[in-house]
């Protein structure tokens, strides 16, 4: 073994650097090499800055500001040569959006477009003006741009809260109206039919002042003095209805001055606030409960009062608490310690609608190296997972964009839900932009994205999802990675993103790596996501890891032996949660008992039908009888002898009471009826004039 | 994002301790006043039976008419009715439907009524595909006049108009409706196969979207004997049946043999099917559940509180307001 090599094999071991061959990577600013194409965010098109889109109706409620741009082009910007200028253009102007919100810049999409087609503009001249004025006229719904930042968590999380509450005010606001309005229809309507309401002054005033001349109000106060149909409103029930209506129309929860506000900083506010609100909720619960049977007519006394008069908020069950909005808490990073996070689990499982999101943004302290227990922030998430009705959702802020309809999911969700999140703002000690370190923790598994729906499905498999990681199926996400070699030749390897690339990104963690100068890479330099993946475990391999500096050169570094075990831990985290997920696996098919008879094939033609003759609604004696079913309600039978002929159930004719009337009225009737059903039988009296001629008119119908 | 209905049943436990089972006699109302042997009786059974079946709350259902013998139909249904002025039943109905989507619209109507005045009325109806259930009271002449020819009275029938017979061939509404843009469903009964007539009406208000049915009808006054030689031989009627169709019973199967194959969904076929006169075809000849609907494509069911009536019906009126002199208007109404 040479001096150098032993010099790394040491290093590994201990994390010291002994001789110098080995340099440090402190202050040189290295990020891992499979972000080396990402120096310059502005320059790239992806999923950030966002617009929170100000919707109406079912529209997106985010969208990304290339996709915007996209979709302005894809409707004015001709295909072709055509449209490349246009296209440039546009381009243009997104990348200097980029530029404004780096520079500090924030604002409604609109003004941001303004400013930097201002700046275009000035560049371009009147070209670009023209199409930046056609492109602004397709540019569709404004809205906050955000980019992947510390602020961006909570500001999508509360624009996709409003969104869900929205909805679901609307309809609560919707059925209360409705429900308002045909109440009043009902005191209005009574008023109309009570003496006061027939009265000349009434009268008078429906019509209005312009035409009152023309009548004789207190004559048609006489004529409408007795009302038609049913009696007024009974005491009881104008009580009922009067008093519906002014908790309808009193209630804060939703619309209204004075309406309740939802978002809170802290959750024990939060839960205060639903537990005070508790017994307006029930009594709005049971008002519109009332109401409903009041307008469908239903409300009956001796049945509802009982039930309703002990309906308070212990009645309330989750369908009914699903009418009311949730109650949202945004609690920023570094908010609270082990026991405000204690707290927050529990509060989760008091059924309190709760939507919290809970911001990390540091996920790689001291511990992080220790033995024990791998949390890395992701414990919270887990936590809330295991009380079983808690809608959960981890992901990091460069992945929210991508989540966004299980952020909206969330909050839909009737019951508590836990949004945690992982911004990669930290205090600006890594140097990257946000969306890469976050980005660089969802790649490496330090801060995997997983949702646990209770809504999505009766099991496990059905609720739990890893699928917005990149390569799920896999401990670490492999990538190319191409770069130029001592001979400037191309040079290509397939690269893991792992937790040791992650860590790279933090300069607090710069200890555990050394930098290996070029020349003394050596086959005995082995990548750390082999040595990982146990092909290279043994012996005397000294694992390493690629980053490239600022200037885009690249670095070997050797990792020791704490970090390796880390990673390890880390990667031992992500397995279980792949289990989990395994469970998704499809299960083998139970055999058919073989007891079980196949189903019959489908009649490819008309069944067989039963002859035409012998039906069992025929009699077979000489009674009369009439083929019911065929019946056409035409009144003709019943009207010549109403107690002969009837009708039944369904208003069909037959022969209710034969001896209700003569043999000639059969014959008659039989003779009559326009669909020749009725059929006269033998006359009962033989006795009977003119039974001759009845027998033989009556043949026809035999 | 899923739409939000307009009203939401929130203790329905309370709505089940009350659950009613109608009769038919909830449904009827009055004497009717239609010739004795009229078709008419048979529809108005029917749709007396359709209303008890889907126990159909009375005053969440409406029958809208024109006039004509017919649309007399609403004064003997004991639910809401609107008894309108000639040919304009179907706006009327787009009225209700579109302002209160809750309520079951029925439209009855008849062959001079649709057919001639209402002609416009019919075909635009087909194209907005509101949830409606239409019948077509078909008797060949206008009956409530006393006799005159209708559109689809056949040539050389004499009446009251046409003395030595009408001059033009008759109007085949069911060739017509097929060749609607948007129509959804289509079919045609008889009124003296009572059962069959039954379930035509039945899977008419199930579809959710326009439904015409043409249901061919005697009328014993003024034209005696019109129908008998369909009555007499019951195979000049033919009976389509299908899976997604009409299904046959087997008591209807004894009676009536000529019956025929028919996919509803195939629009080809139910025309072809539809230009044949002789047999009459039975059943239902097309359904389209996928054709948008009119109501939803305008949102009908918004909320309209009392306020927002008066405030528009105030609009209207001040257009034509003359203002005295020196007064301002309120709503931008110009002093004339």
């Amino acid at each position: 073994m040479t001096d150098v090599t032993q010099e790394q094999r040491f290093f590994h071991l201990t994390g010291k650097r002994s001789g110098t061959s080995l340099g440090s990577i402190d202050g040189l600013a290295l990020r891992p090499a499979l972000f080396a194409g990402f120096h310059d965010l502005s320059r790239l098109r992806y999923d950030y800055p966002v617009v929170l889109v100000e919707r109406a109706g079912d529209g997106p409620f985010v969208q990304t500001l290339s996709g915007r741009i996209d979709a302005v082009l894809e409707e004015i910007a001709p295909a072709g040569i055509a449209g490349e200028r246009m296209r440039r253009t546009l381009l243009r102007l997104e990348r200097e959006v980029r530029v404004l919100l780096g520079e500090g810049a924030s604002g409604q999409l609109w003004t941001l477009w303004r400013e930097a087609a201002d700046r275009l503009v000035a560049l371009g001249g009147a070209a670009i003006e023209e199409d930046l004025g056609r492109a602004r006229a397709a540019l569709g719904a404004d809205g906050e741009v955000v980019d992947c930042d510390s602020a961006l968590p909570a500001l999508l999380v509360a624009h996709a809260w409003r969104a869900a509450q929205e909805q679901r005010a609307l309809g609560l606001r919707r059925t209360i109206d409705t429900l308002i309005v045909k109440l009043s229809d009902l005191v209005r309507a009574d008023h109309l039919r009570s003496e006061l309401g027939r009265g000349a002054d009434t009268l008078r005033s429906g019509v209005g002042a312009s035409h009152a001349a023309l009548f004789d109000f207190d004559v048609m106060a006489k004529l409408l003095a007795k009302p038609s149909g049913q009696s007024a409103l009974s005491a009881q029930r104008r009580a009922r209805i009067t008093g519906v209506l002014a908790v309808l129309r009193g209630q804060r929860f939703v619309g209204g001055a004075a309406a309740y506000g939802y978002e809170f900083a802290e959750i024990d506010a939060a839960v205060a606030a639903f537990r005070e609100r508790l017994a307006a909720m029930a009594e709005v619960v049971k008002a519109i409960g009332i109401a409903e049977l009041e307008v469908a007519g239903h409300y009956t006394e001796s049945m509802h009062d009982d039930y309703l008069r002990g309906y308070d908020e212990r009645s309330l069950g989750a369908a009914e608490l699903a009418l009311f909005p949730g109650y949202l808490v945004c609690l920023g990073a570094g908010h609270g310690g082990g026991s405000a996070r204690a707290g927050l689990v529990e509060a989760l499982s008091q059924g309190v609608p709760l939507k919290i999101l809970v911001e990390t943004d540091d996920i790689l302290d001291e511990s992080t190296f220790s033995e024990g227990s791998f949390s890395l922030g992701t414990q919270l998430a887990r936590s809330a997972m295991g009380l079983g009705d808690v809608f959960v959702l981890q992901a990091t802020s460069s992945s929210l964009y991508q989540v966004r309809e299980r952020v909206l999911a969330a909050m839909l969700y009737p019951g508590p839900a836990l949004l945690s999140v992982f911004t990669g703002a930290g205090d600006g000690r890594t140097g990257l932009p946000p969306y890469l370190v976050a980005a660089a923790a969802m790649q490496a598994r330090a801060f995997p994205a997983f949702s646990y729906d209770p809504a999505a499905g009766v099991d496990w498999a059905q609720r739990f999802t890893l699928e917005e990681n990149p390569q799920s199926a896999v401990t670490w996400p492999v990538h190319g990675f191409s770069y130029a070699d001592g001979e400037l030749q191309r040079a290509t390897e397939r690269l893991p993103f792992t937790f040791v690339d992650f860590v790279i990104c933090d300069p607090r963690h710069a200890a555990h790596f050394a930098r290996v100068p070029h020349e003394h890479w050596n086959g005995g330099l082995v990548s750390v996501g082999d040595l990982l993946a146990g092909s290279d475990g043994a012996g005397e391999a000294v694992p390493c890891v690629y980053a490239v500096d600022a200037d885009r050169r690249l670095h070997k570094l050797i990792v020791d032996e704490k970090l390796v075990r880390a990673a390890r831990r880390c990667a031992d985290t992500w397995h279980r949660l792949q289990e989990l997920e395994g469970l998704k696996r499809t299960p083998e098919p139970i055999a058919v008992a073989a007891t079980v008879a196949p189903a019959p094939p489908l009649p490819l033609s008309l069944p067989s039908l039963p002859a035409v003759a012998g039906s069992d609604s025929e009699p077979a004696s000489d009674d009369p009888y009439i083929e019911t079913a065929r019946c056409t309600s035409c009144n003709e039978c019943t009207l010549a002898n109403n107690r002969m002929f009837a009708y039944d159930q369904n208003k069909q004719a037959y022969i209710k009471d034969s001896s209700a009337g003569t043999y000639r009225q059969l014959v008659e009737a039989a003779e009559s009826c326009q669909v020749a059903i009725i059929h006269p039988g033998k006359p009962r009296d033989p006795n009977e004039s003119g039974l001759d001629e009845l027998l033989k008119r009556a043949a026809a119908f035999a | 994002m899923n739409d939000v209905t307009s009203t939401m049943p929130v203790m329905p436990c309370l709505l089940r301790t009350t659950e009613t089972q109608h009769e038919l006699a909830d449904y009827q109302q009055g004497v009717t006043r239609w010739c004795d042997g009229c078709g008419d009786n048979a529809i108005l059974a029917a749709v007396q039976r359709l209303c008890r079946e889907h126990d159909l709350t009375p005053e969440k259902t409406v029958f809208v008419s024109g006039i004509g013998c017919s649309s007399r139909l609403p004064h003997y249904m004991k639910t809401y009715g609107f008894h309108g002025t000639h040919g304009r039943a179907l706006p009327i109905a787009e009225g209700v439907k579109m302002s209160r989507p809750d309520l079951n619209v029925f439209v009855t109507t008849g062959d001079g009524d649709c057919l001639s005045i209402g002609a416009a009325h019919w075909i635009h109806a087909l194209r907005y595909n509101m949830d409606l259930t239409m019948m077509l009271h078909d008797n060949h002449v206008y009956g409530l006049t006393k006799k005159q020819a209708s559109p689809t009275s056949p040539i050389g029938l004499k009446t009251n108009t046409t003395p030595t017979g009408s001059y033009l061939d008759a109007l085949n509404p069911l060739t017509v409706t097929l060749g609607v843009p948007n129509v959804s469903f289509v079919a045609q009964a008889v009124d003296w196969i009572p059962e069959v007539l039954f379930d035509i009406l039945d899977a008419a208000y199930r579809h959710k979207g326009f439904s015409f049915v043409r249901i061919i009808q005697r009328c014993p006054e003024f034209l005696p004997g019109m129908f008998d030689p369909y009555l007499q031989d019951p195979r000049r009627t033919q009976l389509l049946f299908h899976d997604d169709g009409l299904k046959i019973s087997t008591g209807i199967a004894k009676v009536y043999s000529n019956r025929l194959l028919h996919d509803p969904s195939n629009i080809d076929r139910a025309r072809e099917i539809a230009s044949v006169e002789d047999p009459i075809p039975v059943g239902i000849l097309y359904r389209n559940e996928r054709v948008p609907r009119y109501e939803e494509l305008r949102h009908a069911g918004q909320l309209r509180t009392a306020d927002q009536v008066r405030r528009g019906l105030d609009a209207e009126l001040d257009r034509f307001t003359i203002w005295p002199a020196g007064a301002s208007p309120a709503s931008g109404a110009s002093p004339s």
